[in-house]
């Protein structure tokens, strides 16, 4: 305790280096936890416009359906996997996938049906919520009372509904090879068109409920693709784990085995963020150490002067650095509270990307343009205790040496 | 090519005079044989009714269509059964293409990213519908067997297409019966020279005026057990057909 009090008075002896060793750990703790939850939130960005957009922790397919894309190949006894998929608290939304015609007017397009459960599909995946115009298909029949009365509404990729000019409220014509062999067609009426998310849907997708799927396709209620999302409850291995005895001789793979250049580039990401994550906490530890070194040595006369009043040499050391984890602490609090408020900040808002240029797309998957930081436990502790032994440890050098010198020789020290 | 002209079978197009189609004992050359295969379904217009069987792994289906030709340009055809898609019509007019879909009362033009695809569920693609071409024309052609096969004269013609052609197809194989000078078959090759689909004909019978081989069956290489087969049920060459029949507004009727 008496240590403590020491320290704490001779911290405040000299202000005008307190102040500038406190700015100094101070400033370097805040950029650190506001660049580790930049970077970090790149990787969370880049993971969850994958996993939370449309294609999730995990995929089931039917096995070889991924290779040919067979209408035929669907997945078998879809309830009871997702029964499954709700015990182990996932979501999880089924679709059925076509290809066929649509037409507006004289303009006409290949396109891949998608046909889903809105509801299912919106609790499951932010793609209900990328529209640029319009809004998603409602999955609400157009008259309630009528058991008959069909829903015909019908999403659009942002490309295709360019080369169809078609918009909110267009009359779509669908033509489809059903899976009877016969000639399925329907008039849909556009309810809304997505923003770019991805090539493929942007070039492709036309997506409707997927009872209309069943008529249009005569389906029989095939299900292609299930697309599981934990929303960052479960690891997608987890996730993959949890559902592997509900999916038995299907082919269950996680976001990175399906998106495997994404996967990788996310690895290399991680990989980058490490090195510039150490090379930061280096040039901070080396600022910090040497913002302290000087402090320290600056005293190696009153070092010599303690000693020759009989001091030990663990006294020394013991004052020094109970001096340095209290100006630590009394630093990084205050960077603490400087990181975290500029981490809530770029969290909040972000940092708009959109100014250089179009959209992020890579391997097909759009992303947000607004880069946006993350606030978690490591990146803001990490740094903090770090900045404690950076101080701790370049206190320690010189008053070491202090505590070892000569009484005579400290006090001649310049 | 040829290939395409198999939908000119089904299409009924009409192309240049027939051929008289007598069963002269005289040794046809190769390139008679193949005019007369080309000219076999060919008239200045015609009208016919058949039948599409298509099997599939997954289905199998049967068609009623009847269909009017005129020239080498335009072709109208309509679906007469199942009733789901009774009224379904297909108008040819040059290269283009439009289907008339009556459960929706709309017309469609097919897009030309889409001319690979499928038409109406058979193994046959729209542009087999559209592109026209000639044996005898198009390509370089030489006997290469003539003898005994399966008990019966034949002579084999291998077609391979002139350089200027514009055709999708590397090599084709005319087996013609000497004895009548009826097509049996025709092989098609990829431009890799495999096999991709077989062409079979059967069921000669008197129609139209002419002696021709009733059935046509096409195999796919890649799906043995798969096959499109058409069967004329009444054919008639050279009738007086308007020119408003192969409208837009007459394939909205």
């Amino acid at each position: 305790m008496n240590t403590l009090r020491i320290g704490w008075r001779s911290i405040w002896r000299n202000k005008r280096r307190t102040v500038i060793t406190v700015a100094a750990v101070a400033l370097n703790t805040a950029i650190l936890i506001v660049s580790y939850g930049l970077m970090d939130g790149m990787i969370v960005d880049t993971v969850n416009s994958v996993t939370n957009m449309l294609t999730g922790d995990a995929q089931l397919h039917a096995p070889g359906y991924r290779a040919d894309r067979s209408f035929y190949k669907s997945i078998p006894k879809v309830d009871a996997i997702l029964r499954a998929a709700r015990q182990a608290g996932i979501d999880a939304s089924p679709r059925a996938y076509g290809y066929g015609l649509v037409s507006v007017g004289h303009k006409s397009a290949g396109a891949r049906f998608w046909g889903v459960d809105p509801d299912l599909e919106r609790k499951t995946f932010g793609l209900a919520g990328q529209l640029s115009a319009g809004a998603f298909i409602s999955g609400k029949r157009q008259d309630p009372a009528s058991a008959e009365n069909p829903r015909r509404e019908i999403v659009l990729g942002r490309k295709l509904a360019k080369s169809l000019h078609a918009g909110v409220g267009s009359e779509i014509v669908a033509v489809v090879q059903a899976g009877d062999g016969s000639l399925g067609n329907e008039l849909f009426t556009v309810k809304g068109v997505l923003k770019s998310v991805g090539e493929e849907v942007d070039r492709a997708a036309a997506i409707i409920d997927e009872r209309d799927f069943e008529d249009l396709f005569v389906s029989e209620g095939r299900i292609h693709e299930i697309a599981f999302n934990a929303h960052g409850r479960l690891t997608p291995e987890q996730v993959v784990a949890a559902l592997e005895p509900a999916t038995a001789g299907m082919e269950l793979l996680s976001w990175k085995q399906i998106l495997p250049a994404l996967a990788d580039m996310v690895n290399m990401f991680d990989a980058v963020i490490w090195i510039f994550g150490m090379i930061f906490f280096l040039a901070a530890g080396l600022g910090v150490m040497n913002t302290m070194l000087m402090a320290t040595y600056e005293r190696m006369r009153e070092f010599g002067m303690l000693k020759a009043m009989g001091a030990t040499p663990w006294r020394i050391v013991r004052d020094v650095s109970a001096e340095a984890l209290m100006l630590a602490l009394f630093s990084t609090a205050i960077g603490l509270t400087i990181g975290i408020g500029a981490d809530v900040y770029f969290h909040a808002w972000g940092i708009d990307l959109s100014g250089l240029g179009g959209d992020v797309v890579f391997s097909g998957i759009a992303f947000n343009p607004i880069w946006r930081a993350t606030i978690t436990t490591t990146g803001v502790i990490a740094p903090v205790v770090v900045m404690w032994f950076v101080c701790v440890l370049a206190a320690l050098w010189p008053a070491s040496k202090a505590a070892r010198l000569d009484p005579v020789k400290a006090i001649n020290h310049v | 090519m040829y290939a395409r002209s198999c939908l000119v079978l089904v299409l009924v197009l009409a192309n240049g005079a027939p051929v008289a189609a007598g069963d002269s004992k005289a040794r046809l050359s190769a390139r008679e044989m193949l005019e007369k295969v080309d000219d076999l379904y060919r008239g200045n217009s015609s009208y016919g009714k058949m039948t599409m069987k298509v099997v599939t792994a997954h289905w199998t289906r049967e068609m009623k269509i009847e269909g009017w030709s005129k020239g080498k340009q335009k072709s109208l055809m309509r679906i007469l059964s199942p009733s789901k898609e009774k009224g379904t019509a297909t108008l040819k007019s040059g290269n283009n293409i439009w289907n008339y879909l009556p459960k929706v009362k709309r017309v469609i033009k097919v897009p030309s990213s889409m001319m690979g695809g499928s038409w109406m569920g058979s193994h046959f693609t729209n542009d087999d519908l559209v592109k026209e071409s000639r044996m005898s024309d198009d390509y370089d052609f030489k006997t290469t067997f003539e003898g005994k096969r399966n008990g019966e004269e034949v002579v084999d013609i291998t077609c391979m297409p002139k350089p200027e052609a514009a055709v999708v197809w590397g090599k084709l194989v005319v087996t013609v019966r000497t004895s009548d000078m009826q097509p049996l078959s025709v092989l098609y090759y990829d431009e890799d020279m495999e096999l991709a689909r077989t062409m079979t004909f059967s069921e000669v019978k008197k129609m139209g005026g002419r002696r021709i081989p009733t059935v046509m069956k096409m195999v796919p290489a890649d799906k043995p057990a798969e096959y499109t087969m058409f069967r004329y049920d009444q054919i008639e060459f050279d009738l007086k057909l308007k020119d408003s029949i192969f409208s837009l507004r007459n394939l909205q009727r």
